[in-house]
């Protein structure tokens, strides 16, 4: 009996000293401040598996520093943009810490003073060692604005294996071979691409894959920063793929009106109506989510083809288009109404419970579990088929370019959605949509 | 003598005072929340500012009317709300209208009627919205489902996805929206009037149909003025169930001025932008309400 008390004893001891080594020693942290702390935190956790882990994690961080309380406010992912942007419009009431999705919004708060600069605290302090285009996606201007924390989307064609089986179509490797294989899925009575393009980002991923495949990321770089232009080659060759093949009914009747909020487009895929789909990696735990059987025995997902006369040129192959945060949180934390002078002690606990409770093991953990990889080093091993090809797409790029309607600045998104409807609608000319979202960025530039 | 007027003095304080008192919270609602941010519009209106309480408010006098003038957009969506207010008058009065006239012949038998024609009404419009979105829709929607059987193959009705059908399509799930309210309005508008009328003109002789075409809608000018009234007023500020079936698409083929408004403010962070269109709206209903009811005169007694 003694022995056995004894021995949990030690036991404890050990125990004890190793809490205490990964509580102070191990981890080179802020220490916080011991007075009690408001934090208003904004998300979109409203279901699901995120709202889970965020309530999770924001608990583990308040029973570590009881006198910080957070309170979470969950907003609607629909309206959030616009919520937010009332909430800065007032004096008071402003959320600490913000989700938002990186990019031209990102930027636009930040101008606006509404998003700290934390490139110091991120230099001196642990994060998670996140994957360099992640990095990347958080930074505005050479300064680090946020800790991503939603995990990577890629973009890739989503597909009916069965159809293509039956059909005897390969899975295309060329925008030639795609092209063939939509032309026999139409003699087949197939729509060769399911797609919703009623809030048109939805039509931008096959006018950004487009581009990319024939030009990398020079063409678009330089027409965002005024020294090419929306009207070069690539977008115009973009453009007329788009409307050749709206012409020739690769796409389904109706898409104009049809949501993928809905999953209007998912819909058609799994009904069999639609061979192929173009969309957001998401799309893999939403078909699961939908449909177990047909996601065993029908789903398969392989990267946007390649443009070979592109590549004949020089051009590289792998620039994919996705995000590396998903999500990430930016901080707003002042003394002053007006923006001043940054509030060093909450800003602090922010940054702590941004890399240190979200992004935690057990965070990351439930994130894995509901099928999303997280933007950090070590996660590239996936066991899930779709998911595999995904995520290597995703690492196998040499450049991930953020969704156009995200890292463009937001009035120029508009434009450039809107153009997409006219684009798709056969309304306006490729020349004309580029010209108009060259107006829209020159627009912003001189702001 | 002196003493009764210092008490009539004294009652028409109190009044005063009294009027005062159940004014005040009213009076203080209105100012608060419509006459205040009306001016504020005007005001923000002449600002560059992206709507951030930190960032920096630039004025720039009248820039921002000069290009609501000259933006082809915004009267692409003022046509549009031209169009939903002239077919929402053509089709929701005299449907209400009709509607009521029916009832009112009714009596109580047709209570039944009265109920469920009334439910739409009962809808909130992000309600309503969704459901005629899903019964519109493509692909699984009934109008594609029915036209399907009648083909006798897969065939795909587009109703919400191409100009000019959307517009009709959402104007159409106005008018079944909003028949209702107006035939609830004609209803009352018939109990109101005078049964000793229709004895009258029982006694001289009418039969139904006169009493109704010759005495009754007569009689109902008034009411008639003021449903046209309200439904001009909501179809030029018209917003809700738009926004939730088509947002202003397909290509703007929907676009009205509250969706317009609503995409520059918040979409694309353009505020003072944003407010001139307001203000915008806020002239050109004005304008047309008081045209409307300038021009239509009608004769309020008999």
């Amino acid at each position: 009996m003694k022995k056995l008390v004894a021995l949990i004893l030690a036991v404890l001891m050990v125990f004890g000293t190793l809490t205490v080594v990964t509580a102070e020693g191990g981890k080179n942290i802020p220490e916080l401040t011991k007075e009690p702390l408001e934090i208003l935190l904004w998300d979109i956790a409203t279901e699901g598996v995120g709202r889970k882990a965020q309530e999770d994690a924001v608990a583990r961080f308040m029973a570590d520093y009881p006198n910080i309380h957070v309170t979470q406010v969950h907003k609607q992912n629909d309206t959030y943009k616009q919520d937010l942007q009332i909430g800065f419009s007032a004096k008071e009431g402003q959320p600490d810490m913000y989700i938002h999705w990186g990019g031209g919004p990102m930027a636009e708060y930040y101008k606006s003073g509404c998003a700290n600069d934390i490139t110091e605290l991120f230099n001196t302090y642990d994060h998670p060692d996140f994957i360099d285009a992640a990095i990347a996606q958080s930074t505005y201007d050479g300064k680090v604005l946020a800790i991503p924390f939603g995990g990577l989307s890629g973009c890739d064609i989503f597909y009916n294996k069965q159809i293509f089986a039956d059909l005897g179509i390969e899975v295309p490797q060329t925008i030639t071979e795609l092209e063939a294989a939509c032309d026999k899925l139409i003699e087949n009575g197939y729509v060769p691409f399911a797609l919703a393009n009623l809030p048109r980002w939805t039509g931008s991923m096959y006018y950004m894959y487009l581009v990319a495949r024939h030009s990398g990321n020079a063409e678009f770089d330089a027409a965002y920063d005024g020294t090419g232009s929306f009207t070069s080659p690539a977008f115009i060759y973009a453009g007329n793929k788009i409307q050749d093949w709206v012409k020739k009914g690769y796409f389904n009747e109706g898409f104009n009106s049809m949501a993928p909020d809905n999953n209007d487009d998912r819909a058609l895929l799994i009904q069999g109506v639609a061979a192929m789909m173009l969309h957001g990696s998401w799309q893999v735990a939403g078909v699961k989510n939908d449909d177990e059987e047909f996601y065993n025995n029908n789903l398969g997902v392989f990267r946007f083809p390649i443009d070979e006369e592109a590549q004949a040129a020089g051009v590289p192959q792998n620039v994919e288009i996705g995000t590396a945060i998903g999500n990430g949180f930016s901080f707003n934390c002042w003394l002053d109404a007006e923006h001043t002078q940054v509030d060093e002690e909450k800003l602090k606990a922010c940054y702590v419970m941004a890399t240190q409770y979200y992004n935690d093991d057990t965070y990351n953990a439930i994130q894995v579990e509901g099928g999303n990889t997280p933007s950090i080093k070590g996660y590239e091993n996936v066991d899930d088929p779709n998911n595999k090809v995904v995520i290597d797409v995703f690492f196998s790029a040499s450049n991930v370019q953020l969704w156009y309607d995200q890292y463009l600045p937001a009035s120029v998104t508009e434009v450039h959605k809107d153009m997409m409807g006219e684009l798709f609608g056969l309304n306006k000319t490729p020349e004309e949509v580029g010209q108009a979202q060259d107006e829209a960025m020159k627009a912003a530039r001189e702001e | 003598m002196a003493k009764l007027h210092g008490m009539a003095k004294r009652d028409a304080r109190s009044t005063r005072i009294a009027a005062t008192v159940f004014l005040f919270p009213a009076v203080a609602l209105l100012i608060i929340y419509m006459v205040y941010p009306i001016f504020d519009t005007f005001r923000i209106s002449s600002l560059k500012w992206n709507g951030f309480y930190t960032s920096e408010k630039i004025n720039v006098g009248f820039d921002n009317w000069v290009e609501l003038l000259h933006d082809e957009l915004f009267w692409i969506s003022f046509l549009h709300n031209i169009i939903l207010m002239v077919c929402s008058i053509l089709i929701q009065i005299p449907l209400g209208m009709a509607l009521a006239t029916f009832l009112d012949a009714g009596g109580r038998k047709f209570n039944i009627f009265k109920i469920l024609w009334f439910l739409p009404y009962l809808m909130s419009s992000v309600a309503v919205g969704f459901l005629f979105y899903y019964l519109l829709a493509t692909n699984g929607g009934l109008i594609s489902g029915v036209a399907s059987l009648f083909a006798g193959k897969r065939s795909l009705v587009d109703l919400l996805g191409k100009s000019p059908h959307a517009l009709y399509a959402v104007i159409g799930v106005v008018a079944w929206q909003y028949t209702p309210f107006y035939m609830v309005y004609f209803i009352a508008g018939y109990s109101n009037i005078d049964t000793s009328l229709y004895e009258a003109a029982v006694i001289d002789g009418a039969n139904r149909r006169q009493y109704i075409f010759k005495v009754a809608i007569p009689l109902l000018g008034p009411i008639f003025k003021t449903a046209c009234t309200m439904s001009l007023i909501g179809s030029l500020k018209y917003f809700d169930l738009i926004w939730n079936m088509t947002q202003g698409g397909p290509n703007h083929g929907t676009e009205l001025m509250a969706t317009y408004m609503y995409k520059t403010s918040f979409q694309k962070f353009n505020m003072g932008y944003g407010s001139a269109i307001a203000g915008g709206m806020f002239i050109l209903i004005t304008v047309i309400a008081l045209l409307f009811t300038k021009v239509f005169v009608v004769k309020e007694d008999y």
